[in-house]
């Protein structure tokens, strides 16, 4: 169980997992054993709603830093979710199939998106933000959503 | 009450504004306007909400069948902090995940797709209500 930053933007409450590594875009990464661990911030989550299928690029799926692994499409609207890193899709979520509302329910655990086989994940790393990092741009997101209510 | 007189509640999302908000409304209108009107009513989720006494003891009293836009379950809790039971709760998410063709869209107005969704939940929902009125106040089919 990660620890976790947390602020109150209106009434929501956002978090970001301490353990892992982020894109601007809110997607996060996680090192797994010799593999990386992709999903959804809890902000992106909550930004665009509850989640109604979530299709992710197979097995196999060659991909470049920016490129689109999955397409999650909420009660709001499509969300196109850019590959933190580049590398190979190596392992689905199975839950993404079944149950994506795992996706808002727990999008730092039982959420997660994919397991990518690096292509250098250090060099992807180092251009990733750190959590305090996201944190910050984070919140100011959040706080910019907030005067769209 | 007679298992002959026994009416289901139905509480619908009052999400104004969003589309699966209008979709549960749509369904709850359909179902108690022309489906079963005579097994069903309308409760109106903002009288609950007010603590409104005649709404509260009609979810308190009656089996009743809540339908919810979104994940914060509004329906479902209002009933429940209402002093009522909630017989079945449907998402209209879940129904969409069912029936992947028919994308909701529009609020004032549902599209196409919206309107099919909202009547293949109207649909579900009169299923219910056929069991749910079909029992005794035990619970039990007559």
């Amino acid at each position: 169980m990660p620890d976790y930053l947390e602020t109150t933007v209106d009434k929501f409450i956002f978090r970001v997992a301490t353990d892992r590594h982020y894109s601007p875009e809110g997607v996060w990464a996680l090192a797994v054993g010799d593999r990386i661990r992709i999903g959804m911030t809890d902000f992106l989550q909550q930004l665009n709603g509850d989640v109604a299928f979530a299709e992710v690029k197979p097995e196999g799926t060659l991909l470049g830093t920016g490129d689109e692994v999955a397409l999650i499409e909420t009660i709001k609207t499509n969300v196109g979710v850019p590959s933190p890193l580049g590398g190979t899709v190596a392992e689905v979520n199975p839950a993404m199939e079944l149950s994506p509302e795992a996706i808002n329910g727990d999008p730092y655990g039982e959420g997660w998106l994919a397991l990518i086989d690096a292509r250098d994940w250090p060099t992807d790393r180092d251009a990733l933000l750190d959590p305090e990092a996201y944190f910050e741009l984070m919140t100011g997101q959040a706080q910019e959503e907030s005067k769209k209510l | 009450m007679s298992v002959a007189e026994r009416t289901v509640m139905i509480v619908p999302c009052s999400g104004i504004g969003k589309t699966y908000g209008t979709v549960s409304r749509e369904a709850a209108y359909e179902v108690t306007e022309d489906l079963r009107p005579r097994s069903t009513q309308l409760v109106a989720l903002s009288l609950l909400v007010l603590g409104d006494e005649e709404a509260r003891a009609a979810v308190g009293t009656h089996p009743t069948i809540t339908i919810d836009g979104c994940k914060l379950g509004c329906a479902e809790k209002m009933v429940r902090e209402s002093g009522g039971e909630v017989a079945e709760g449907f998402a209209v998410l879940d129904v969409y995940r069912r029936h992947r063709d028919l994308k909701p869209d529009g609020i004032a107005e549902l599209n196409e797709g919206g309107q099919q969704l909202a009547h293949a939940l109207a649909d579900e929902i009169a299923a219910i209500v056929d069991d749910l009125a079909s029992r005794d106040e035990g619970g039990h089919h007559a």
